[in-house]
């Protein structure tokens, strides 16, 4: 286990403060003696590269959800009028009720596994008892196996409880999903809390609420938003049990692009285009909001057990 | 000596984390369980009220089930290629940006986007770009006189579009993982490196590379598991079609539990498929426990 998740993290959590320093000295040093020019230009062309790779496949989505209806399918037209109507109509119209769902449900069930991962994170963090580690594993196992792996008895479930098509449902799902990613983000921020400042405090006769909101959650404040915001997009882009266990009132916003999508015959192409930029904007703005907790997270999370 | 840390007994404690770990079994642990179980049960849900157990005739079919292995093949193709030039594709970005290009951390964000986004909409971002009403890539072969191909109603294109559609998803994370890892090389290394007047391709193939095979074989190891069982691009994109020439494992298990609502079958396949990558997965835990250690050294 130890020696699973800790080469992974490592590099993740230290590498960015510690190569900043001596690399902006070098980079100093380099122009100084007039080196930097011939870096340059590999910078630039990879620059393009990346760039290249990246944007203009999604620019293209962003391009059809403005393109105006009775020019669609003129490929050569690249310039137009933009159109916002079909974004109007996510607003005011029933194409906003399934991005609504995945915003409630998303959020929710994000905040419900943040929750019951932190207070359980404090025990796997202070507490030392029997079995311990394994029963760690035993909540990280989940991460390791594959989503079809449940997808049958969560359904057959669902229809028992009566919650098929239910946000009630997404949000049990939700909720359970993130819990096993959250325990470990949580406790990697938790294990950082000096214990001698928690116990000194304790020895001081500090009550466990001032404990807890004068040094714990200072401490753990980041790693509580990491994870957060980790929960919420991996709830938000959420697709196999949405799409199984919702069909009409409760369906997100990835089920909804689904049933215009369905297989390789798509129609219309406007509104497809739309949904998809709209489920791609939260996601957009969390990566430029908090890049370094993100990399860090999916580094965390990309290893998996 | 750490339970008493924050002045409270161990019961407290063990209240905290009781939520949690109940919900886990309950709602991730006791389902898998349940495949298990249902995989060795006829549990058709048109045909029969409630599972009951049949001696293990599903593992029989398994292995005289000719679509299943065609879907196993398919599965492999994919996830090797797409596999591959992820790799490729990674390694050469995070080369990239380990040489410290400026604005790397917004670069590294840019960059990393088609893998936060919904896997669904990056289907759909393909299918556009491939759809041959308002696609610039059908336009693009119109424009230059090449064949008019459907790119995603033909069997090898179709696939060739799924590949090129994972790769653009996870190639970041590949870049990821081996940037991290390069993160962790001594710059000395390479200033020593250059010093002795060694180029840039040198510094790479003898310095770089050599310290981060570790990480390569985690990524790569990530990706195989991952895009082995790839679904979600699948149905957006090509719906398993034409006819079954996309039609991955877990589009197989999903028609078979959705479709044919054979629950009990499919639930042996995946038991099946699970035994597979638990045995591949502890291989390659031990294997690659001793990779990075020899990294490091």
């Amino acid at each position: 286990m130890s020696g699973l998740h800790a080469p992974g993290r490592e590099p993740a959590q230290t590498a960015p403060e510690r190569v900043e320093r001596p690399h902006r000295v070098e980079a100093a040093a380099a122009s100084r003696v007039g080196l930097r020019k011939r870096r340059s230009w590999p910078h630039i062309l990879g620059t393009a590269a990346i760039l290249v790779w990246t944007l203009p496949a999604f620019l293209y989505l962003v391009l059809l959800s403005v393109k105006p209806e009775r020019i669609m399918v003129e490929r050569s037209a690249l310039i137009f009028w933009p159109t916002f109507d079909r974004f109007r109509d996510v607003v005011v119209s029933d194409l906003g009720l399934p991005i609504w769902n995945s915003l409630l449900t998303s959020t929710v069930g994000a905040l419900f596994a943040v929750g019951l991962a932190s207070l359980a994170a404090v025990t796997f963090s202070f507490l030392n008892f029997k079995g311990k580690a394994l029963l760690f594993l035993l909540m990280l196992l989940p991460r390791m196996f594959p989503p079809v792996t449940t997808l049958i008895p969560i359904q057959l479930a669902m229809k028992t409880l009566g919650l098929i098509d239910t946000r009630a449902a997404l949000i049990i799902l939700f909720t359970g999903f993130q819990i096993p990613l959250a325990i470990w983000i949580m406790r990697t921020y938790l294990d950082e809390i000096p214990r001698e400042l928690a116990e000194s405090a304790a020895i001081d006769g500090a009550s466990l609420p001032s404990i807890v909101a004068r040094i714990v959650l200072p401490l753990a404040g980041p790693g509580l938003l990491a994870a957060f915001i980790l929960a919420f997009i991996f709830n938000w882009n959420e697709f196999l049990f949405p799409l199984i266990v919702t069909s009409f009132h409760a369906k997100t916003g990835s089920v909804a692009i689904m049933n215009f999508a369905g297989g390789y015959k798509k129609l219309q192409w406007g509104s497809l285009a739309v949904l998809g930029v709209v489920m791609t904007m939260p996601v957009i703005l969390f990566v430029l909001a908090f890049r370094a907790a993100l990399i860090r997270g999916f580094t965390t999370g990309a290893l998996k057990g | 000596m750490t339970w008493v840390t924050l002045g409270r007994g161990r019961l407290f404690f063990v209240l905290l984390m009781l939520p949690a770990v109940v919900y886990v079994v309950a709602w991730r642990l006791a389902p898998a369980l349940y495949t298990i179980w249902l995989s060795l049960t006829q549990y058709n849900i048109v045909y029969d009220a409630a599972p009951h157990l049949n001696r293990l005739e599903n593992y029989r079919r398994i292995l005289h089930d000719g679509s299943l292995s065609e879907a196993l093949r398919l599965s492999v193709i994919f996830a090797v290629i797409a596999t591959a030039v992820e790799l490729a594709v990674g390694l050469g970005a995070a080369a990239f940006f380990d040489s410290d290009p400026p604005g790397r951390n917004l670069l590294l964000g840019i960059f990393l986007l088609p893998m936060i986004m919904a896997p669904v909409v990056v289907g759909t971002v393909w299918s556009a770009l491939f759809d041959r009403t308002v696609g610039p890539i059908p336009y693009l072969f119109d424009v230059l006189h090449g064949p008019d191909v459907q790119w995603l109603g033909t069997p090898v294109t179709a696939m060739s579009g799924l590949i090129i559609s994972d790769a653009w998803e996870w190639a970041p994370l590949a870049a990821l993982l081996l940037f991290s890892a390069m993160q962790t090389i001594p710059r000395e290394q390479h200033e020593a490196a250059r010093a002795d007047g060694a180029s840039s391709w040198q510094l790479f193939s003898r310095i770089v590379l050599p310290q981060i095979t570790g990480m390569l074989v985690v990524a790569g190891g990530l990706r195989l598991m991952d895009a082995f069982l790839e679904l979600d691009k699948v149905i957006v994109m090509t719906g398993g079609g034409p006819g079954t020439s996309t039609q991955l494992v877990s589009m197989y298990i999903y028609k078979q539990a959705f479709q044919a609502y054979e629950l009990g079958y499919a639930s042996t396949v995946i038991t099946v498929l699970l035994v597979l990558l638990a045995v591949v997965y502890a291989f390659y835990l031990r294997h690659y426990g001793r990779m990075l250690r020899l990294a490091r050294t």
